[in-house]
């Protein structure tokens, strides 16, 4: 295995990648035995997914223009996601420069945050929202706060490793000089992970839009709920305007938020 | 020799943070707009932070004799999302041959990427309520989800992995006379199957994440032992179930991390 280029058409290789393709095949194969899960239902089934697309064909579009509680609940779900990465980002941000090698000295409140980060990076937000949906009641209220802690643990710990890879020279050079540590966060610092920190969020947004939408289903409003709703009362003409309107939402969102990322990345303002 | 005199800038504050505090301000009656329209109050919020940490010392007391009945919705949601990602890698193979510049002429490329747009714009969980409502609950709906749903994602990685190759290699294969069959083979699959592989495992490690939610709403699994718990007050057992995602969420990372090392280390090359 010296030299990786020359072994890929050797026997030996091929037969390597035979084997653990055989393995990746029979894994698949006895998992699908395992659920019941059988392909060719696919084929001798798909008159449903027809059917179901015939029954919800067309989307009942006037729909989204004459009932007023669907532009709630679109503003419910752009809300949470905002609030969600605003409120999820500013902790975030915190709990980085807790969590960072270069910015906190002491080691134990730096392990301390990085567990939090890393068991709020693990749970599944579905427990989340049904611990606040039974804690703070059912609604958009819920969805942000579980938004505002899916938020803070990806988030932080990006934010971290973003911080930690800053140039060290300059805050070497002002510390030099007599500066203190809030001054070295303030003037070396924080004017390198602006810009960054600032795009991520833009992308937390677009990502939580989707993450909100979801959300809803389990009992935090939006859009979310409306769809569930449309579908488990088979009103299939709504749902399918509502999926539009979704998909319309969350692609306008994605080319908002690229387009600031890049005009932001691009000038560098915020220094 | 004249003094050279060093006088400080003195700008006014608006002018000096003028660009971090007027957005921040802008930001913040925004976010009034938003906190009304969630219904957020602040007296709320903390009741609700106070109420559900009393709740969870509560409610996380796991009971130790459910998690033999968890095995086999934990295998099945490993199961959900091994499957869906093998089925789904497949298919954004085709899509992703379709996508790339290199291969496609440019309209099938237009109109390939725009689909795989599309199918990235819709949530995953949409997808599978769609299935559910065709082929009825179970992992048949949940495979088929995840399938769909990682064809967005990973189609455009892998077509854009496609169209970063060596143009000379592939000329290369054409020149010593190998079909157009050949040339996708030998040429194209071939010399990406690493970041192929690389990026199915970190799609299949996205896919454990996603069959808890997609489990919850109908393809079985963990998930739905969780959900179902917990809106049953079993909380001992949503406790089990918690523990067990947690544990299946750990591992998938683990084994993802560790392949993927593999793979960066020449292992599949």
């Amino acid at each position: 295995m010296k030299n990786p280029t020359i072994d890929v058409l050797s026997p030996a290789g091929y037969r390597r990648r035979a084997t653990i393709f055989l393995v990746i095949a029979l894994l698949v194969a006895g998992a699908s035995a395992f659920m019941g899960f059988d392909p060719t239902m696919l084929f001798t089934e798909f008159h449903y997914v027809t059917d179901l697309f015939n029954s919800m064909s067309p989307p009942n579009l006037n729909m989204i223009w004459h009932d007023e509680t669907i532009g709630m609940a679109v503003l419910e779900t752009v809300s949470m996601a905002f609030l969600g990465t605003l409120i999820g980002g500013g902790f975030a941000m915190v709990l980085a420069f807790l969590a960072a090698e270069n910015t906190m000295p002491s080691l134990p409140v730096r392990l301390l945050v990085r567990l939090f980060l890393s068991i709020d990076r693990v749970i599944p937000p579905l427990f989340i929202i049904l611990v606040f949906v039974s804690a703070v009641g059912l609604g958009p209220f819920a969805g942000m706060l579980s938004l505002v802690l899916s938020t803070m643990g990806t988030f932080g710990q990006l934010f971290r490793e973003i911080i930690e890879n800053t140039d060290p020279a300059p805050a070497d050079a002002i510390y030099s000089v007599g500066a203190t540590r809030a001054q070295v966060i303030r003037y070396v610092i924080l004017p390198q992970v602006a810009p960054s920190f600032t795009a991520n969020l833009f992308y937390a947004f677009d990502l939580n839009i989707r993450v909100a939408i979801s959300l809803g289903i389990f009992g935090g409003g939006g859009i979310g709920f409306q769809i569930f709703q449309a579908m488990r009362l088979l009103h299939y003409h709504d749902a399918l305007a509502l999926i539009l309107l979704t998909v319309v939402l969350i692609v306008g969102s994605e080319k908002l938020s690229d387009l600031l990322r890049s005009r932001l990345l691009n000038r560098g303002s915020l220094k | 020799m004249n003094e050279i005199s060093i006088k400080p800038v003195r700008l006014s504050l608006l002018r000096r943070y003028g660009r971090v505090l007027l957005p921040l301000a802008g930001l913040s009656i925004l976010a009034q707009g938003a906190a009304w329209v969630c219904g957020a109050r602040w007296d709320l919020f903390f009741h609700g932070i106070a109420d559900s940490m009393r709740f969870l010392v509560h409610i996380l007391i796991p009971e130790w004799d459910a998690f033999t009945d968890m095995l086999q919705p934990a295998l099945t949601s490993v199961f959900i999302a091994l499957v869906g990602t093998v089925i789904g890698t497949v298919f954004s193979l085709v899509f992703a041959l379709l996508a790339a510049s290199n291969i496609a002429p440019a309209w099938l490329r237009q109109a390939t990427r725009f689909l795989l747009g599309l199918e990235r714009a819709l949530p995953e969980i949409i997808i599978l309520l769609f299935l559910v409502a065709a082929f009825g609950l179970g992992p048949f709906a949940g495979v088929l989800a995840l399938a769909i749903g990682s064809i967005g994602m990973l189609g455009k990685l892998i077509a854009d992995a496609i169209e970063e190759l060596d143009p000379v290699s592939i000329d290369a294969i054409a020149a010593i006379g190998a079909s157009r069959v050949q040339v996708i083979l030998f040429g194209v699959i071939q010399p990406i199957i690493p970041s192929i592989v690389s990026f199915a495992l970190f799609r299949f490690e996205y896919g454990i994440r996603l069959s808890v939610y997609l489990g919850a709403v109908g393809a079985g699994g963990i998930g739905l032992e969780l959900y179902r718990s917990f809106t049953m007050l079993d909380y001992g057992r949503a406790a089990t179930a918690l523990i067990v995602t947690l544990i299946l969420v750990f591992l998938s990372e683990w084994v993802s991390n560790f392949l993927r090392k593999k793979i960066k280390g020449g292992r599949f090359q």
